[in-house]
């Protein structure tokens, strides 16, 4: 796998997916470029690239999952990596279901977290959003697991 | 299972472990953090969320670089060790042994690393308790010596417990056979929780309003009131010495403790009235009397004196051994006036003597055990300290004089108190005093007083001297800070140190029903955590002989110089105008 967050990336990163539910423009796509923001109030962050599907799904409606990874959904990170949501429903390939809220969450991930988009502050060819933290979920079958790391993603991919 | 969130930890944002570095005017800073990334890729930028609490926000807003130090899996401990220091805590890097190095970018970083990335701030971004900033890289550097190895993740890191690979076997264990959901539904069940709270749970937990963040930094994130350390025992060198202890009264314990510091030592005793004298001498098995200090002083086979006088008479005693190039250890109070105690320092620094003050304080184990607690973060911020120093003495001659002992209680007992604060809470900033009738009227000095001691860094201490109450069974200093209290025994090789926390036996109580029994069974034994200390000399007269051996067989400056003792005496005179005054003194 030869994607420049793996080749450009300069942090070793945890790795997890931005999924958006904007009816029939639902989207999820691979993620490395985030992390809290404060405490209080609770707010994370998420750097999107200004090309990617998601990104315009995201100024279209400011709701969105962020989907934590273990270690052992390296697939899963592969799949939503590689391909535009414009070319392809990845969604409909991911075990996801929907909260009271209407966030859809991953089932088997190590969390999932409803967040709204609070602020956007432009940082060239990404996007930075910073989002309000609205609910999660933790899955207490994988609690034991660690998250998936950008390393993890490069290793399945060579042994490929 | 899937179980709600209910902080903002549950939703395992944070990943990899790093300490962030900044320097600010001579001063390096560092924060532990699991929350950074990259941001961008061209040109390559990372973000960083230090706490606005502490001094690394400042530092980083000020100096407008910082590195960030990607640790290896392999650094739990240090990991652990930093998030427990305490927020305040100045240059972390000394308690937690680590070795900085400043680069080329004048940013200082850790050597011992998986990676260093050396950045400029472009961007700082309001949001709350955390102070966001977006950095410019302006230097990757990886560490060769650390090949692949894998980061440390903070889950990883918050896991505290000692043997972390049994508790990572029983945890998946737990996980998969599904007996940590029925473990949760069991806890839920005893004691529901609220409906989950993502918000409010962590800022409960962590966070703090822009109010609460605005009275917080009213003072300054990092502490740097402390400007003294406690002392730890030395081994006395093997050599001959020969020691006068001058004054034959409480001139008696010093040679008792020299004796035990060194065995082998010349022993000489030096009175004024000869009969007295030649019996102490008789007794101490002393190897010569003199019935003058310059006698004593002059004699080719003393090396050193320690002076047991009456306060009025410390100047003298100093200046005569000075003149006769024998070093000195004097009795506290150095002296009675600030004027006397310059002129003793100038005099012994003028001679090349040495010139060490009698203050067990700075040598008592379990203060420096508190000291210990402090800096490792079991206490977290000190911020009151209450003091007990009791007992009934009855003066008599010079000790009942006000003008020879230079005061009464707080002069005599309330010095050594003095010193205990200034180890652990820093140095006071101002003092307010105050005293009911006199009890004991056969001193001229006050019998009792109250003290209360405030700083600039935010802590008080209160401290209670009399000579005409029983001490009891209490401990002579209770330290409160916000996460855990100390009581300090007088004279006891053992501490009790109860953290706020609640430890595993007072929480199963809390679980006890009815009430009634609960309250029964609640005992403070359960909270308490007992230290023994390794040292069998709890007052520290030992350990205090011991330095003053050595310092003089070594001729090195001894580990707590006059100086120490002249501010000591400075503080407990800002107390007597204080007393006078009725008005809070500033402390110069």
């Amino acid at each position: 796998m030869t994607s420049p967050y793996i080749t450009k990336s300069i942090i070793e990163a945890a790795v997890g997916l931005v999924v958006i539910n904007a009816g029939e423009k639902s989207n999820a796509m691979t993620v490395s470029m985030y992390s809290e923001v404060a405490h209080h109030p609770t707010a994370l962050w998420v750097s999107i690239h200004k090309s990617s599907f998601t990104h315009s799904l995201i100024q279209d409606q400011p709701n969105f999952s962020l989907v934590v990874l273990h270690q052992r959904q390296s697939d899963i990170a592969i799949q939503c990596g590689t391909v535009s949501g414009r070319d392809q429903s990845k969604c409909s390939l991911l075990d996801l279901y929907r909260t009271n809220n209407g966030f859809l969450f991953l089932r088997s991930a190590l969390a999932s977290t409803a967040c709204r988009v609070r602020e956007s502050i432009d940082l060239g060819e990404h996007t930075l959003f910073i989002a309000d933290i609205l609910e999660a979920e933790v899955e207490s079958r994988t609690s034991h697991l660690r998250q998936l790391l950008l390393s993890d993603i490069t290793e399945n991919a060579l042994a490929r | 299972m899937r179980w709600p969130g209910r902080t903002i930890w549950d939703t395992k944002v944070q990943d990899v472990c790093g300490i962030i570095t900044a320097a600010f005017e001579g001063e390096v800073y560092l924060f532990a953090t699991a929350s950074f990334a990259q941001v961008s890729l061209d040109p390559p930028m990372v973000i960083i969320n230090p706490n606005r609490t502490y001094g690394i926000d400042q530092a980083i807003k000020n100096s407008r670089r910082f590195a960030i130090n990607v640790l290896p899996a392999s650094s739990r401990e240090l990991m652990i060790r930093l998030m427990r220091t305490r927020r305040r805590q100045s240059s972390k890097e000394h308690i937690l042994g680590l070795k900085i190095v400043v680069n080329e970018h004048a940013i200082p970083y850790l050597e011992e690393n998986l990676r260093t990335i050396f950045c400029e701030v472009q961007r700082s971004i309001a949001s709350g308790d955390r102070g966001l900033y977006i950095g410019k890289v302006l230097e990757s550097r990886e560490n060769p010596a650390l090949g692949r190895s894998l980061p440390l993740l903070f889950s990883q890191a918050t896991d505290l417990s000692k043997c972390p690979r049994l508790r990572r076997v029983i945890r998946t264990s737990a996980s998969l056979t599904g007996v940590l959901d029925q473990l949760k539904t069991l806890r839920q069940k005893l004691r529901p929780l609220p409906p989950p709270n993502i918000a409010l749970t962590t800022y409960e937990e962590a966070g703090a309003t822009s109010e609460e963040m605005q009275r917080i930094l009213t003072i300054d994130p990092v502490d740097r009131g402390r400007k003294i350390h406690p002392a730890p025992a030395v081994r006395v060198p093997s050599g001959g010495i020969g020691i006068c202890i001058v004054g034959t009264g409480w001139g008696q314990n010093h040679a008792k403790y020299l004796r035990m510091a060194k065995p082998d030592l010349r022993l000489f005793v030096c009175g004024r009235q000869r009969e007295k004298t030649d019996r102490v001498a008789r007794s101490l098995r002393a190897e010569g009397a003199f019935y003058s200090l310059e006698e004593a002083a002059g004699d080719d086979r003393v090396n050193a004196l320690t002076v047991a006088l009456p306060h009025h008479l410390h100047r003298e005693a100093v200046e005569i051994a000075a003149q006769a190039q024998k070093h000195v250890l004097v009795e506290k109070p150095i002296a009675t006036t600030l004027d006397d105690a310059d002129r003793m320092i100038r005099s012994a620094n003028e001679a090349g003597v040495i010139l060490m003050v009698a203050e067990d304080m700075h040598f008592r184990p379990a203060i420096q055990k508190t000291v210990e607690l402090i800096e490792s973060g079991a206490i977290g911020e000190p911020l009151y300290l209450l003091a007990h120093a009791g007992g009934i003495r009855r003066p008599s001659g010079w000790a009942a004089d006000q003008e020879l002992m230079g005061g009464g209680v707080l002069m005599d007992i309330g010095i050594h108190y003095v010193r205990a604060i200034r180890l652990l809470m820093g140095e006071p900033k101002t003092v307010l005093a105050t005293r009911a009738m006199q009890i004991n009227n056969r001193m001229s000095g006050e019998d009792s007083a109250q003290v209360v001691f405030s700083s600039d860094v935010g802590w008080q201490a209160h401290l209670l001297c009399s000579w005409s109450s029983y001490r009891g069974h209490l401990p002579d200093i209770v330290l409160v800070g916000d996460k855990g209290t100390v009581h300090l025994w007088p004279g006891a090789t053992i501490l009790d140190y109860y953290p706020i926390a609640p430890r595993l036996l007072p929480k199963l109580v809390s679980y006890v029903r009815p009430y009634s029994l609960q309250e029964r069974l609640n005992r403070p034994i359960l909270q308490r955590n007992r230290i023994r200390l390794a040292h069998r000399d709890g007052s520290g007269y030992l350990a205090e002989m011991q330095e003053f051996l050595s310092a003089v067989m070594q001729n090195r400056r001894p580990a707590t110089p006059a100086v120490d003792a002249r501010r000591d005496l400075e503080i407990i005179l800002a107390c007597y105008s204080a007393l006078s005054s009725q008005q809070r003194i500033s402390i110069p």
